[in-house]
């Protein structure tokens, strides 16, 4: 069994702090954009930039933020349920920092729906309207409750590291 | 495909929903595609293609959204306004769109003023009529 | 060719393993559709963040495997001339979500192709379950982006993702070939 620290497995996480919240509103955070990303000497070789979809990775980690807050932490799970409308303007590069801001239209106890933006510089670089869905693992097993129970631990812990 | 004005107008309608993420109250006839309803370089792209889709039409880009090769063209093009010649293109290019209003003040900044939803939907009745 | 499987498998480095988001190409019809397969693996450093007790791989890199899945299409298409890149995901949908030991399938087809960008709308199953639909633009960057500056080269198709191709004939992709270890 591999035992893992949480610095270790920080690996998946596309937002490095929230600097403005509006609670159950709207939200703002910013992620900066550094060569020790591995996944940039892929993408691409000669022309490193953030992925297109790990912007919309940070839109919505950034809208699940706000739904955690909202929620009081009461979800395990927050999945993109879809997203329209995704348009990438722009390059974001290593050295860079890009903003997000994330304002709900509707967040109601299993789904939530938001439009949010990316900015670097004052420059746009990426748009969306998304929905998210939040659900616990229990509700279809209820013997998933413990698993639930050390999700959202973790997500608390996150969120002290992240606001 | 026999279509009357009001039944293009609702396909139109119904691509521009889906292309811009707008609501169906925004996509006026006079509504401007990129003024009023967001619409980017990509976006012309993914509309030009669900026209194509929705009305069994082919549609050169060129034709429809010429603006782009006439604003870089700088024969037709003096002090950020077209020139006499610039304006034959256009006209030439454009023959589903009113330009009089343009013609007053030829400014290639407001070229994007020319896309209209109401353009739009006489350009697709010229190309159905013509089949 | 020893085992057909064999040609399937791309020769990577560990240096060019940090971004591919599919296994490898089981079906491509050049110019009109493709499927490809990703297994979903504990092995996978991220999916111990997403969700730290419960692993799920996240819906945005199903996207990235179905803009991958759909780019090599695209490229394809056009011989790699062009630089291929994601420009807008019109719509996604996602019914459920995948875990360690599923195994994807994303298939790929191409709706709409001009000198200046691509459609396409694919599908993600796992088994018989539909996982996600997903709709892409892509845009073919020298012709599109005035202004901004990016290097000659064709940096987006790099060989390891023109490798993932290797062992399939482009112009007939059905199975049954690839099966019997025909070309």
């Amino acid at each position: 069994m591999r035992i893992t620290t949480m610095a270790e497995t920080m690996r998946f996480i596309l937002i490095d702090k929230i600097i403005s919240l509006e609670s159950g509103k709207a939200i703002k955070a910013i992620k900066s954009v550094s060569l020790a990303e591995e996944y940039l000497a892929d993408h691409f070789p000669t022309f490193p930039v953030l992925p297109g979809v790990l912007l919309l990775e940070g839109l919505i980690e950034s809208a699940s933020w706000l739904v955690r807050e909202a929620e009081n932490f009461a979800h395990s799970m927050l999945l993109l349920e879809e997203a329209r409308n995704v348009k990438y303007k722009s390059f974001v590069a290593p050295g860079a920092q890009v903003e997000y801001t994330v304002e709900a239209k509707t967040v109601e106890d299993n789904i939530s729906s938001f439009t949010g933006f990316g900015e670097s510089d004052g420059e746009r670089i990426v748009e969306a309207r998304f929905g998210l869905r939040h659900f616990n693992l229990s509700d279809e097993d209820s013997t998933m409750a413990a698993t639930d129970a050390k999700i959202i631990e973790n997500m608390k812990k996150r969120w002290e590291l992240l606001r | 495909m026999a279509m009357n004005r009001d039944e293009i107008f609702q396909e139109v309608q119904e691509v521009l929903i889906d292309a811009l993420g707008v609501d169906n109250n925004e996509v006026t006839t006079e509504a401007t595609l990129m003024g009023d309803l967001g619409a980017e370089s990509i976006d012309f792209l993914d509309i030009v293609f669900r026209l194509e889709k929705a009305f069994g039409i082919k549609i050169p880009r060129e034709e429809l959204f010429p603006a782009e090769s006439l604003m870089n063209n700088p024969e037709l093009v003096n002090n950020g306004k077209l020139t006499e010649t610039g304006l034959a293109e256009l006209r030439e290019k454009l023959p589903h769109t009113d330009l009089a209003a343009f013609e007053n003040d030829p400014d290639i900044n407001k070229l994007g003023d020319l896309f209209t939803v109401g353009a739009i939907v006489n350009y697709v009745d010229i190309k159905l009529n013509a089949a | 060719m020893s085992n057909p499987a064999d040609s399937f498998n791309i020769g990577r480095t560990s240096a060019e393993m940090r971004w591919i988001w599919i296994d490898k190409f089981v079906e491509f019809h050049s110019g009109e559709s493709a499927v490809a397969v990703k297994n979903v693996t504990l092995a996978e450093e991220h999916l111990h963040d997403h969700f730290p007790g419960f692993p799920v791989m996240p819906e945005t890199l199903m996207i990235e495997a179905m803009a991958q899945t759909s780019g090599i299409l695209v490229g394809e298409a056009k011989n790699f001339q062009e630089k291929v890149i994601l420009a807008k995901v019109k719509k996604c949908v996602f019914f459920d979500y995948v875990k360690p030991g599923d195994t994807l399938k994303l298939a790929a087809k191409i709706e709409s192709i001009a000198p200046e960008a691509a459609s396409i709308s694919g599908k993600i199953t796992c088994g018989e379950k539909l996982i996600a639909e997903i709709d892409l633009m892509f845009s073919h960057i020298d012709r599109n982006l005035a202004g901004k500056e990016f290097p000659e080269e064709n940096f987006v198709f790099t060989d390891t993702f023109k490798s993932l191709l290797q062992g399939l004939s482009s112009d007939d992709g059905s199975s049954d070939a690839l099966e019997s270890g025909q070309d």
